[in-house]
This record gives structure tokens, C-alpha cells and sequence, in this order.
């Protein structure tokens, strides 16, 4: 049912109602946001019936996943969901033919202190791709995504092999299919924007082409830009001095990201850290950081 | 936001060009109080090329008046443009300050 | 139809907003220059205040500016994602005051009041939002 919209003389506040969702509660009031630790509280069957609403149906049939049962041609399950009671994290994950290792979507999100709601990881990766062991280093020490340690010769096959920082494996360019799928879920819930924390420059990058934009970082994503001009301190310390420095890097947002993966920040005294970004559902906020990029 | 300064002997002028905002006005406040303590305490300010002031303008132009006249001069303004002088009017600032037409008529009004 | 950009809350993004304004505007003719200079100064005292305040401490955020103009009024918003700004808190300014007590401050938030018709402030976990009206005179 669609609201006119009214223009308030007094500032609104878009409460989430605390305590568990009772039928009570959801009989009188169809607007307040809910959020995923009320869900996670619910018995096992709603979750799974509210969650699978977190899964776009034409990639479920794609890799031929029934989209209801979540069971392949060999009637396994082939979706994995966790969301524990009195939690408010939600990890939902898919894969192709039955182990981790050919897994092409993974979602984590989770309410955040303000009562809104993360997506803390996207991942949507072409299972048929090569994969590059970006996440393990050399003494088998989980990387973190290349954050707490690094595996440089692998990421240096990831790169060289067309990958961005953080990529396991190419993208399976569904990312647009699986936020339309995400968004829609969470203004059901009642929440009418979003939040994340960009893991790279590349990411960062691609959430701006889906409409998200700055809470904190835009000025970074600014001074990047600008200092990677012919001229800026990020593209005289594309010297070479390591294999993710290589002096064409500035021109694209891979090679702008790895060099960024690699600490260059340090030449303008920033690190990349603290960036918050947020999406409005339904609209799209138009920032572009890096105008006519290639990717 | 560019500045252009005219020696003259009753009072010089500052021939300003572009938009005075918050990001400017710094800009022209420190050049303003530069000339000030070098000794140039009758200020003509010409906002003929001036296409728009907000409200760090006028702090700008309050600080180099406050200057001029504690030294003994004056800061007056030449070529408010329409918006610019709905600015300085809205603020009551034509209360504290002249303001001209044209630098020939803030000019002349030093040697009265 | 919506017309919008989103820049970060820095001092040099202040012009491209108003050049934005400029632009929509040109291509309405019941805006005349009065209108449109006042519809730059809102915007501009505004965005100061949320570039100055709103995202202080951090590393600044967007704002996002949207327009939406017919033959009888605009309306603008103004969107940001950093601290709420309190109006009620905002002194105005004593425009009969002297030299000497003439405050530096405060007028922004006046222009704004003196030069918009409607204004409308928002503010919640999903953002902070400004909305100004702005009238044409329709000549009889």
C-alpha cells in the first residue's frame, strides 16, 4: 500500500520498536523498521522464508538452484544461511556443485548501533574462474582479504590475471541483480537506506555506480582523484618500487586500487580506513569520484 | 576569486573579481588586514566583479573595517551588485558602512 | 522532473553547487536573477554550515542537492549524512548592534530564513535533510 508522501512541519523519527516481534505488534504497525536480531528470534521456518528474500531467483536458477528449497539436481542443499538467535548478523551463502570451493555468492550483513543495517560482505564470484589464493598466505595464515597479512605473490597473479584487491576469484557481474534483490528486502523490513564499509578502492568504486554515497570518505575518494593526476603525489610515487607501483596504475580503478592495497596512501598521510557509505532506497545518489573510468 | 590592488593617495582600492564564499574570504580577510599593516588605512573595496557574496563576505569585510577605523581610516565599498547589496542590506551592514555606486563617488567621499 | 548532483562537503565544491543552481535555472524563465541569487545564497550559508559543523571530526561525507522546479516555485534539498544540526540553536544575529558588537556569526541561518519561503528540516539515522521553497512572484 503506497503513502502520499507529506511534507512534515516536525522532524520525523524512523523509530525501530525494540522487543520481539509479537503479532500484536505487526497487526498495528506496518512501517517501522524491523530489525534482523527480531527476525533471527523467530522460529527456524520464517527465518527461512524471510531470508530467502535475500537471494535474486534468476541466480538461484542460473546455477540451477531450485530458488524455493534451495536444493540442487542432487538434492542437496546447495544455500547455506546462518542466523542465530540473539544475534543480528545474517550469513547467507551459495555455491555451485557442493563445496565451499566452488562458491559464488556470499552475503553478511547485520544491524549496526544506530538500528540500521550493514552489509558487512558481497561476494559474487564466477566459480568457473580461476582462483587465486589472495586469502591464505604462504604459511596458510588467513590474510583477512590482504588486510592483517599478505600472500604478495599471489596477489600478484590476482592482479596480473585482471583481478581487484580483495577478489578471490572474477566477479560474476550480477552485483546490480543481487543489490536491486538486497534493497527491495530491506525496505520490506522497513528501513529506508542502508549502510557498508568499502573494503578497497575498487569496491568503493562499484558502490558508487550503484547509487551509494559518502557518509565519511568522500574527500579521500576526492583527494585520490586528484592526486593521481599527472603531477599529484600519488602518481609520482607510481614509481616502481614495488610490483603494485607500476607508473600506468593511475589510469584505472584496479590499478589505482592495488596501488592503494599496497599503502601508497601514505605519500598524501592517509591510509584507507574509515570510509562509510550508505544507500537510499530507491535513489541514487550520482557520485562519481573517478568520471569515465575503466574498470 | 582574484584581488587587485590601485594605489592612490586618498585611498587605495581593492578591485575584487569572482565570488567571495567561505572558501575565498579567507583569502581576501588576510589580504585586506595585510594592507592594512602596511600602513593603507583608507580602503575603497570595488565589488563592481563581484558576482556573489555570502555571509563569510561580510565577516571578511568586518574584520578590515574594524582595522581601518581603529587606525584611523575607513573601509568603504564601491559597486555592490544587486545581489551583493541585498546581502549587505539584509544584514543591516549599510547601517555600519557606505557604500557606492562607482569607485569615483567612494573616492570623492575620502576628501569630504 | 529531479534534477541532482552530490559533491563532497568541502569549501571547493561550494561553487559547483552554485553553478548547478545557475544552470537549472537558466533553463526556467520565470526565474529571474533576484531568485536565483537567493536560492545560491540558501544553498551556499547551508552547505557551509554542514561542511563547517555537520561533518566535523571526520573525514567529510557527500551532500547531495536535488531541484525540482514548475512554473510556480522550486524546491530544493539539501541531504548529508554527518551530524544534526540544531537551529533552534543558532543565535540570530543583532543587526542594530555597533561596530564594536556587531557579531561575526549567525548570519548564514538568517539569509537562509530571509530568503526562503518554506523551510523543512529532517533528520534521522538515515541522514539529515533540508528543504527549502522558494516562490516566484507571478506578476498580475
Amino acid at each position: 500500500m503506497f503513502k502520499n508522501l507529506r511534507v512534515k512541519k516536525y522532524p520525523v523519527q524512523f523509530e525501530t520498536r525494540p522487543g520481539s516481534l509479537t503479532s500484536e505488534w505487526l497487526l498495528e504497525d506496518s512501517d517501522s523498521p524491523i530489525i534482523l536480531e527480531q527476525i533471527n528470534n523467530l522460529p527456524n521456518n520464517i527465518k527461512l522464508r524471510v531470508y530467502r528474500n535475500l537471494l535474486p531467483p534468476g541466480l538461484m536458477i542460473r546455477f540451477n538452484i531450485d530458488p524455493i528449497t534451495w536444493k540442487g539436481p542432487d538434492g542437496q542443499l546447495h544455500v547455506g544461511l546462518k542466523a542465530d538467535e540473539q544475534t543480528g548478523f545474517v550469513h547467507l551463502w551459495a555455491h555451485k556443485n557442493g563445496s565451499q570451493q566452488d562458491e559464488f555468492f556470499r552475503l553478511e550483513i547485520s544491524d549496526n548501533p544506530q538500528r540500521g543495517i550493514d552489509i558487512n560482505l558481497i561476494h559474487l564470484n564466477d566459480p568457473e574462474g580461476q582462483r587465486y589464493s589472495t586469502d591464505f598466505d604462504q604459511d596458510g595464515e588467513p590474510t583477512l582479504f590482504g588486510t592483517t597479512r599478505r600472500n604478495l605473490e599471489e596477489e600478484r597473479r590476482a592482479m596480473d590475471g585482471g583481478l581487484a584487491p580483495g577478489q578471490i576469484r572474477k566477479n560474476l557481474g550480477a552485483s546490480a541483480l543481487a543489490f536491486q534483490q538486497i534493497e527491495a528486502f530491506l525496505a520490506t523490513l522497513g528501513h529506508r537506506a542502508y549502510f557498508l564499509d568499502p573494503l578497497t578502492y575498487s569496491s568503493a568504486w562499484v558502490f558508487e555506480k550503484r547509487g551509494f554515497a559518502y557518509v565519511r570518505g568522500h574527500k579521500l575518494m576526492d583527494d585520490i582523484q586528484h592526486e593521481f593526476q599527472p603531477g599529484g603525489k600519488l602518481h609520482e610515487a607510481l614509481d616502481g618500487s614495488t610490483t603494485f607501483r607500476k607508473s600506468d596504475q593511475w589510469r584505472t580503478v584496479r590499478g589505482r586500487a592495488w596501488a592503494i592495497h599496497d599503502g601508497i596512501l601514505e605519500n598524501i598521510g592517509e591510509q584507507w580506513d574509515g570510509l562509510r557509505m550508505i544507500k537510499q532506497v530507491g535513489r541514487h545518489a550520482g557520485v562519481d569520484t573517478f568520471p569515465d573510468a575503466e574498470f | 576569486m582574484d584581488i587587485k590592488f590601485i594605489e592612490n593617495k586618498i585611498a587605495d582600492t581593492m578591485a575584487v573579481t569572482g565570488s567571495i564564499d567561505a572558501l575565498t574570504a579567507a583569502v581576501l580577510t588576510d589580504f585586506m588586514l595585510l594592507k592594512v599593516g602596511e600602513g593603507h588605512h583608507n580602503l575603497i573595496v570595488d565589488l563592481s566583479q563581484v558576482e556573489f557574496m555570502s555571509s563569510a563576505g561580510l565577516r571578511a569585510l568586518l574584520a578590515a573595517l574594524k582595522e581601518c577605523r581603529n587606525k584611523g581610516g575607513d573601509l568603504r565599498i564601491s559597486g555592490a551588485q544587486p545581489g551583493v547589496d541585498k546581502v549587505l542590506k539584509m544584514s543591516g551592514f549599510t547601517n555600519i558602512l557606505k557604500c557606492f555606486p562607482n569607485n569615483q563617488e567612494a573616492l570623492a567621499s575620502f576628501s569630504e | 522532473m529531479i534534477h541532482q548532483i552530490s559533491r563532497s562537503a568541502e569549501l571547493t565544491t561550494l561553487s559547483e553547487f552554485r553553478k548547478y543552481i545557475a544552470l537549472i535555472c537558466s533553463q526556467h524563465p520565470e526565474v529571474d536573477e533576484n531568485i536565483l541569487y537567493d536560492m545560491q545564497l540558501a544553498v551556499d550559508e547551508a552547505c557551509t554550515n554542514i561542511i563547517a559543523h555537520g561533518y566535523k571530526g571526520m573525514n567529510a561525507g557527500s551532500i547531495i542537492l536535488s531541484m525540482e522546479i514548475n512554473d510556480d516555485y522550486a524546491e530544493i534539498n539539501l541531504t548529508d549524512f554527518g551530524h544534526a544540526f540544531e537551529p533552534s540553536r543558532s543565535p540570530a544575529p543583532n543587526l542594530d548592534a555597533g561596530l564594536e558588537d556587531r557579531p561575526t556569526g549567525g548570519f548564514g541561518l538568517f539569509f537562509i530564513y530571509q530568503t526562503m519561503d518554506n523551510i523543512d528540516y529532517t533528520t534521522n539515522v538515515y541522514g539529515n535533510r533540508l528543504t527549502f521553497i522558494k516562490r516566484f512572484n507571478n506578476n498580475v
